[in-house]
């Protein structure tokens, strides 16, 4: 489904990411890992063009996407659950949900999808007036998956949704992951917790300095001694 | 509030409005007017500032826009005066595109001085370009004619002034509810994630630009339905300093804080208008203490005492 192939990124002059190639089949859940400032963030601000690549290509569902704008990205099926809380604090629950809608114009199917968002996290429906601000970190991680949601897509980009959250939270967000993905989206999903991650994902990819370290069905990096040292904690 | 005591408010409102030139002196129906054009204004740059976030401060250089195109399609080409004010709107609406399209890369304080240095540059040509505005000596505004009615006071003027005011308002709410308003409120809040939401970050806040623009020009010709002069030294920084007061005041983002805003503000500005130097001083120190102690304004005060009293 998609498919990024030797592409590079910098910041300036500072190199970010060198010949990196990943593939997500459709159905899949693939785990990409590695240390703070490896480039995984990148990775996935590079398929949702946010960050623009100096070679290679990215591909999905055959069709060439790293020229495109962020917003035909979106349009095309594309959502990203970005790192950092990056909720609209100031404006309402239902807000939130509606903007990460933006791209699409058909109102019934845009209330539908509220209810069914929100039958994957009935807390949001008791905070739909509320400001995001106000929200607890849990609550606000599921708002950020439930907002991509909104745009109805086919691959989920997720960027780190286990950050700072309790091990119980982790737990149920990573239900509603498992779920998702029975229900046929395909998901990558940006990690620290490799761990969790490994458990999850079908098939994983370490990144350290911006290039593909190792690579492999996950239940096997999972055994790998290198890997287990580096990321396992041994 | 309940819903009972907002239409009781609204009521009233409405009742003191239309009661309002038929009770108030020529002096009290200028002030009403000059409030409503105060209201638009205010409306027109907390859509810039309070919703998209953007911290442009050329805002009374589009009002300007507004007064001088009116006051010379009028003037001098006898254009009637609706079609005069609209030119107005339009022009506006088109320099503040520019201008958002030529600032889109800036952000925060070097958006707030490019644009600042933009409303100091507008003065300058009001004040300077002799053959159009005639210059340092100030502009006569020829009265307006309305549907073949000549508008020769504060009075004639009211009702057109009251009544754009009100579809303005309604249009203003109506923009706030629009996918276009939750957009700029989304690129106030974060523009990466708005660009992660499929949100055209760039047509966001070069339209947020046109728009504000627009409504400065629309006060613009609201303005010039009912003055008979404009001087450009009333159409300068403090003046801009004086509209971003009254949404601060209000409370950055809220319609109603705006309104509101508009006429403490309005008022007090007539209050002072025999001392203009002690004007800046009390709009300096009323901004400080609102963005100390009520950054959400009036607005975001009432709101904590309504859920505070149940």
């Amino acid at each position: 489904m998609l498919s990024i192939r030797n592409i590079s990124a910098s910041y300036g002059r500072v190199a970010a990411l060198s010949r990196v190639s990943l593939d997500a089949p459709a159905g899949a859940i693939i785990a990409l890992l590695g240390a703070n400032g490896a480039g995984k963030t990148t990775t996935l601000n590079c398929v949702s063009r946010l960050v623009n690549i100096t070679e290679g290509e990215i591909l999905f569902e055959g069709r060439r996407i790293d020229r495109l704008s962020s917003d035909e990205v979106v349009r095309l099926g594309i959502a990203q659950v970005p790192e950092g809380r990056e909720i609209f604090a100031r404006m309402s629950v239902r807000e939130n949900l509606e903007i990460g809608a933006h791209v699409r114009r058909d109102r019934h199917g845009i209330a539908a999808d509220l209810e069914r968002v929100c039958g994957y996290f009935p807390v949001l429906r008791q905070r739909f007036a509320q400001d995001a601000g106000t929200l607890s970190g849990g609550e606000q991680q599921m708002l950020l998956i439930a907002r991509a949601l909104m745009a109805r897509p086919r691959l989920l980009l997720l960027d780190e949704p286990s950050l700072g959250l309790s091990p119980l939270l982790v737990e149920q967000i990573f239900a509603i992951i498992r779920q998702l993905n029975q229900e046929g989206l395909t998901i990558l999903v940006v990690e620290q917790n490799a761990r969790l991650a490994l458990a999850v994902s079908s098939y994983a990819y370490i990144l350290e300095n911006g290039e593909i370290a190792f690579e492999g069905p996950s239940a096997e990096l999972a055994q790998n001694d290198r890997v287990r040292q580096a990321y396992l904690g041994g | 509030m309940t819903r009972a005591s907002y239409i009781v408010a609204a009521v009233a409102a409405g009742a003191l409005l239309v009661l309002l030139p038929l009770l108030g002196s020529g002096y009290i129906v200028y002030l009403a007017n000059l409030m409503l054009v105060y209201i638009v204004l205010a409306l027109g740059l907390n859509i810039l500032i309070g919703e998209t976030g953007q911290f442009g401060l050329a805002h009374v250089a589009f009002y300007g826009i507004g007064i001088y195109t009116t006051a010379i399609l009028t003037g001098r080409f006898d254009v009637p005066f609706l079609i005069a004010a609209a030119a107005g709107v339009l022009l506006a609406g088109a320099i503040g595109l520019l201008l958002g399209y030529v600032s889109f890369r800036m952000r925060d304080i070097y958006l707030a001085l490019s644009t600042f240095a933009f409303g100091e540059a507008m003065q300058w040509v009001y004040r300077s370009w002799d053959a159009v505005t005639n210059g340092p000596n100030g502009m006569r505004i020829k009265p307006a004619e309305l549907f073949g009615f000549r508008i020769a006071t504060d009075h004639d003027a009211y009702p057109f002034v009251l009544a754009t005011t009100i579809i303005i308002i309604a249009a203003t709410v109506w923009l706030r509810r629009s996918r276009l308003g939750r957009a700029f409120r989304a690129v106030r809040e974060s523009e990466p994630a708005a660009l992660a939401m499929g949100v055209d970050v760039r047509r966001a806040k070069v339209i947020a630009f046109a728009l504000s623009a627009a409504y400065a020009g629309a006060a613009g010709g609201m303005f010039a339905s009912f003055s008979s002069f404009i001087h450009p030294d009333s159409l300068g920084f403090t003046e801009t300093i004086l509209v971003v007061t009254m949404i601060v005041v209000g409370g950055l983002g809220s319609i109603p804080g705006a309104i509101v805003g508009a006429l403490v503000l309005g008022a007090v500005q007539e209050l002072l208008r025999q001392a203009p130097s002690y004007q800046e001083i009390l709009y300096g120190v009323i901004l400080i203490l609102f963005m100390m102690y009520l950054p959400k304004g009036l607005a975001g005060a009432v709101g904590n005492l309504a859920r505070r009293a149940g």
